[in-house]
């Protein structure tokens, strides 16, 4: 493999790992704050890729879409935390639980609606992203370095929001303890119920991102949810550096593997996934965390 | 069968009467007989497949549960061991050219437990979310091979032509006798863990659920009885493979793919986790909806969706916890 | 062995009134109790007897298998669509059988279910003819079934090659008396191009690039094997694994290899992002030059990647802009139904239900005779949207005549432009 091809492999590499990190961080926070596996990340997903659709069609603008799908995806999350999970405050067992019931709903809906469902569909990318630039002498999609911009300011910015402001300070005093939050009299429901928000808005910020280069058909709720779970995991639950980290390692791993070891690439990232396990039991930047 | 293994609430269980164990032998003299008895209904044959590949699934599911309701590891891999159970005996009996059950149900059973004690050796190790990724990573590698082993396996094609076992001159080619040997099995699976989880391994492994550092500080070595409920389960998902085969001589890669998996585990979700009777009332309510239910409406899935909410907020431990809520509230 | 009983078990149950045997069903197992709410939905008919004779005036029972969830479920939904329609437009009758609303069942693009709604076919709603089954490993999965219970099953769409052909051990899958085929093998498609390429193309180097599954595969050894036969040669091969989402990786090494014909196999979902790809990389602009299987440029991803497939070549027995009265009057019938046009799928579909009419008209209604019924089907010739269309008799498959196209912008529409004609290509059959 000459330089040249092995920088563009990175690239393409990268801008995956940027998709990854865009895909994951919903699930991610939602982890870290609630204790939840929040299963139907995937299905928010789709759902945000299929209004995106919608959206789209109608106004014909991509950026419209791109405002509107995480309104609309947080707008179901703040539906679906007080009206299913706040019930079942306290059984992290049953609010994961109950979240594979929601993915199911989601998806048959989004199959039985007729201008949706069924079809294999695309999402043209933005008219002014959508050509190729010449890198090194060869043609390279825009579309493809506005993601790997798009994750690294969302990464930054989130990591931002994280450390500096007030719902910061409350997410990471809530991942650490929530009782105790609770008892300092910080309203637990509505900081649970706004995470959950914010965790789907940005599962369907990755649907609108991702869905100009990954498509939309059947099953993507499960490939997607599939993915960022190994993301997370690698890089270690529940925390924002744990995500970066995860798709930053998987986005090249899974890129290099599927060109260098085809026969292997229905599995290369989970090869990758049980090694780190093995090595790490709880994800490269996790700490260890006693859940019962 | 409802009663046994009591758990949460009230490990132990009570202990069903004389006329409990008539009952039960009645209905299970019911379950193997069914093709014969029914025999003269237009339906019969078809609920006969039915009832059948929903036995096949309890299995699975039964075994699932020894790991996710007793020991309390939540497997998303275990369809790895159902499809090494289904072709192990598929290719035990082309290579072998047998037809003994003798041959080819060991063969399935056996591979499976090995490969569930290699995968075991390092996803016990795990715990929670991560265990249930761990079992994923390693189910996935078993369908990749699977789906890529052409020469093996047939690949992405398939496996054709199983063939239906006999034992002692005994054919169990016909649906009715293919019927009765997969219901003995599921009595005889449902059997064993009964035995199991009333014996003091089956408390050990409870005890390791509801605190494991404790039970290592008793001086127990957690991580080998993980192990060994991890092989037995294994072991049992390897069976229901192999049944599988025979019912529908043909594996395909699916039934070691993350779609099986999924499916085992919403059966024990829905059935009840921890329970006896719940992972296969599981198995009949997933199979009714998605494959008889189907037949009739388009939103079926939809229908599963509301049924798993339902349950998880109005009945926590599933549709035999909340039988049995509703039985003890009924007796006062 | 028993399985030879099956028929005429049935057979005498078939006496049994409705009404009783739903209610013993009702009793008997829940099983029985959801599947008992079926005959709402499906036709349930008078109760028959039994006799040979008297299937003649009797409706016709039609199951049809196709896939309505999953990634094919738009295939699925295209030729249920076809299969009504043509139904329809006879008015509800084939010969002197009238075909109420085929018994439709989803085998969500698994064996497992494909199976298990095939027993259903056979077992409990004992249908007459059945047809459908998108993907090749069902086809293959269900073969023996439908053989040992003598049940008349054509194939609308899967082409792997070994369900209609005299195999090893019948491994993956071998033909049968009782199954049929309306599509195609993918030697069909894949292999005559490959010799064309070679040998009127002058195409002397090709880079074969295809999903990693059978049908992949398949279709890249028998393309391969064609342009050798023309005097050519595969420089190299590439596989993407099945389900695949980026593309990118893999059209950045097609570039960074010299060989400039390019023939690939993929289909739906891939095909666009393999097509989109292909464009953000500037292929065509570096001398690639974009071959493959039909379904690669079909219309389910042309109306997706519009222009940017223009300039591809692809063989296949169809295209919606084929010249004939047939195919004029099926795509007008079809377009003024569902106001969309209709794709490969549907003339699959369709082809399956007029080889089933064209059967019953020699037959004067009479299917009671598989034996007969059989020989009717592998007489069976007609018009087709595709040409000309026949079985071959010893396979089962037909033989049709394959069309080279290239996909070019008319009237602002990306189409596939028809080049050329390799006329009656039939599968070796071994």
């Amino acid at each position: 493999m000459s330089p040249e091809l092995a920088f563009l492999q990175a690239l393409n590499g990268i801008s995956f790992g940027a998709l990854l990190f865009i895909l994951a961080a919903g699930l991610s926070l939602i982890f870290g704050m609630m204790d939840v596996v929040n299963l139907a990340h995937g299905a928010f997903y789709m759902l945000g890729a299929y209004i995106a659709l919608s959206v789209v069609r109608t106004t014909g603008s991509f950026w419209v879409a791109l405002v509107a799908v995480p309104l609309a995806l947080g707008a179901l999350g703040l539906v679906v935390e007080p009206l299913l999970l706040r019930r079942l405050r306290g059984r992290h067992l049953d609010q994961v639980l109950i979240t594979v019931g929601v993915a199911l709903v989601i998806t048959d809906l989004i199959r039985l609606k007729p201008d949706w469902g069924a079809e294999v569909r695309t999402l043209p990318p933005p008219d002014a992203l959508a050509g190729s630039i010449a890198i090194l002498g060869n043609d390279y999609p825009v579309y493809r370095l506005f993601v790997i911009a798009f994750g690294v300011t969302l990464a930054l910015s989130l990591a931002a929001l994280h450390r500096r402001s007030r719902a910061g300070a409350l997410i990471r005093a809530g991942v650490d303890d929530a009782q105790m939050l609770s008892a300092l009299g910080v309203d637990t429901d509505r900081l649970f119920a706004v995470t959950y928000a914010i965790g789907a808005a940005l599962a369907g910020l990755a649907g609108v991102v991702a869905a100009p280069v990954l498509g939309l058909q059947p099953g993507m709720d499960v490939e997607a949810l599939v993915l960022s779970l190994i993301v997370v995991v690698v890089g270690g639950l529940g925390t924002l550096g744990g995500a970066q980290v995860g798709a930053a390692l998987v986005g090249p791993a899974d890129t290099f593997g599927k060109v260098f070891v085809p026969q292997f690439a229905l599995f290369f990232i989970f090869a990758i996934m049980a090694l780190v396990l093995l090595l790490r039991p709880s994800g490269l930047l996790g700490r260890i965390r006693v859940i019962r | 069968m409802s009663r046994i293994a009591g758990l949460r609430p009230r490990v132990g269980g009570l202990r069903p009467r004389a006329p409990g164990f008539v009952a039960l032998g009645l209905g299970a003299l019911a379950l193997v007989t069914f093709p014969y008895w029914s025999r003269d209904w237009e339906s019969s044959r078809y609920a006969t497949t039915v009832l059948r590949d929903i036995l096949v699934f309890a299995i699975l599911a039964l075994s699932l549960d020894l790991l996710m309701g007793y020991v309390g590891l939540p497997s998303l891999g275990h369809a790895a061991f159902f499809g090494a159970g289904a072709y192990a005996a598929a290719i035990a009996s082309q290579r072998l050219e047998t037809e003994a059950l003798f041959v080819t149900l060991p063969a399935g059973v056996l591979v499976a437990t090995l490969l569930a004690l290699g995968i075991g050796l390092f996803a016990v190790r795990a715990s929670g979310i991560f265990f249930l990724m761990l079992t994923l990573a390693f189910a996935q590698m078993v369908f990749s091979f699977a789906f890529q082993a052409t020469d093996i396996t047939g690949g992405s094609n398939g496996f054709a032509g199983v063939r239906r076992p006999e034992l002692f001159g005994i054919s169990f080619s016909a649906a009715e006798e293919l019927y009765v040997l997969v219901a003995v099995s599921f009595l005889a699976t449902a059997f064993v863990l009964w035995r199991i989880t009333r014996s003091p391994y089956g408390r050990t492994l409870v005890a390791i659920r509801e605190n494991e550092r404790r039970m290592r500080a008793l001086g127990y070595d957690t991580r080998a009885i993980k192990l060994s409920a991890f092989a037995l389960a294994g072991a049992l998902a390897g069976l229901a493979g192999a049944l599988s085969a025979y019912s529908l001589r043909f594996v395909s890669a699916n039934d070691a793919g993350i779609g099986t998996s999924i499916t085992a585990f919403v059966m024990v979700l829905i059935g009840g986790a921890g329970t006896l009777a719940g992972p296969a009332v599981g198995a009949a309510v997933v199979i009714l909806i998605e494959r008889v239910l189907n037949s009739y409406i388009p939103f079926s899935q939809t229908v599963l969706g509301v049924v798993f909410v339902v349950f998880v907020l109005a009945a926590r431990q599933g549709v035999v916890g909340a039988a049995r809520t509703a039985w003890a509230r009924a007796r006062g | 062995m028993s399985r030879s009983t099956t028929t005429n078990e049935l057979a005498k149950r078939r006496g049994y009134t409705y009404r009783l045997t739903r209610r013993q069903f009702l009793i008997a197992s829940s099983a029985a109790a959801l599947a008992a709410c079926g005959p709402a939905a499906t036709p349930s008919g008078a109760p028959a007897t039994a006799s040979a004779a008297a299937t003649a005036g009797k409706p016709l029972k039609l199951g049809i298998l196709l896939p309505f969830t999953k990634v094919y479920a738009e295939l699925g939904n295209s030729m249920k669509r076809s299969a009504d329609l043509y139904i329809k437009s006879k008015g509800g009758k084939f010969a002197n059988r009238t075909v109420p609303a085929p018994i439709y069942e989803d085998e969500a693009n698994d064996p497992q279910v494909g199976l298990q709604k095939t027993q259903k076919f056979i077992d409990q709603d004992q249908v007459d003819v059945m047809l459908g089954i998108v993907a090749t490993p069902i086809a293959y999965a269900i073969r023996n079934v439908v053989d040992s219970a003598k049940l008349i099953f054509i194939e609308t769409n899967a082409g792997g090659n070994a369900l209609t052909r005299a195999t090893t051990d019948c491994k993956p899958a071998c033909k049968s008396k009782y199954i049929f085929r309306s599509s195609f093998t993918s030697w069909q498609i894949s292999n005559p191009i490959g010799e064309y390429m070679a040998s009127k193309k002058g195409v002397k180097e090709a880079f074969t690039f295809v999903s990693d599954y059978g049908f992949g595969t398949e279709s890249q050894a028998d393309f391969t094997a064609g342009l050798t036969k023309g005097g050519g040669k595969v420089t190299g091969t590439l596989k993407a694994p099945l389900g695949n989402n980026d593309f990118l990786p893999f059209v950045t090494q097609l570039k960074a290899q010299p060989t400039k014909d390019i023939y690939s196999f993929f289909s739906g979902t891939d095909a666009i992002g393999y097509i989109k790809a292909w464009n953000q990389l500037g292929m065509s602009a570096a001398g690639y030059k974009m071959n493959g299987a039909g379904f690669l440029t079909e219309q389910d991803v042309l109306k997706e990647v519009k222009e940017q497939a223009v300039g591809a070549i692809t063989s296949l027995f169809w295209a919606v802009t084929l010249d004939n009265p047939e195919n004029k009057a099926f795509t007008d019938l079809y377009q003024k139904e569902y106001n969309l046009l209709p794709d490969v799928f549907a003339v699959q579909q369709w082809d399956g239900m007029r080889a089933v009419d064209e059967a019953l008209q020699k037959l004067g209604g009479d299917t009671s005779d598989k034996d007969r019924f059989i020989r009717a089907l592998e007489d069976t010739s007609f018009k087709s949207p595709r040409g000309d269309f026949a079985f071959d008799k010893d396979t089962h498959n037909p033989i049709q005549d394959m069309y080279i196209r290239e996909v070019k912008v008319v009237g602002g529409q990306a189409v596939n432009v028809i080049s050329d004609k390799i006329a009656r290509v039939q599968d070796p059959g071994k």
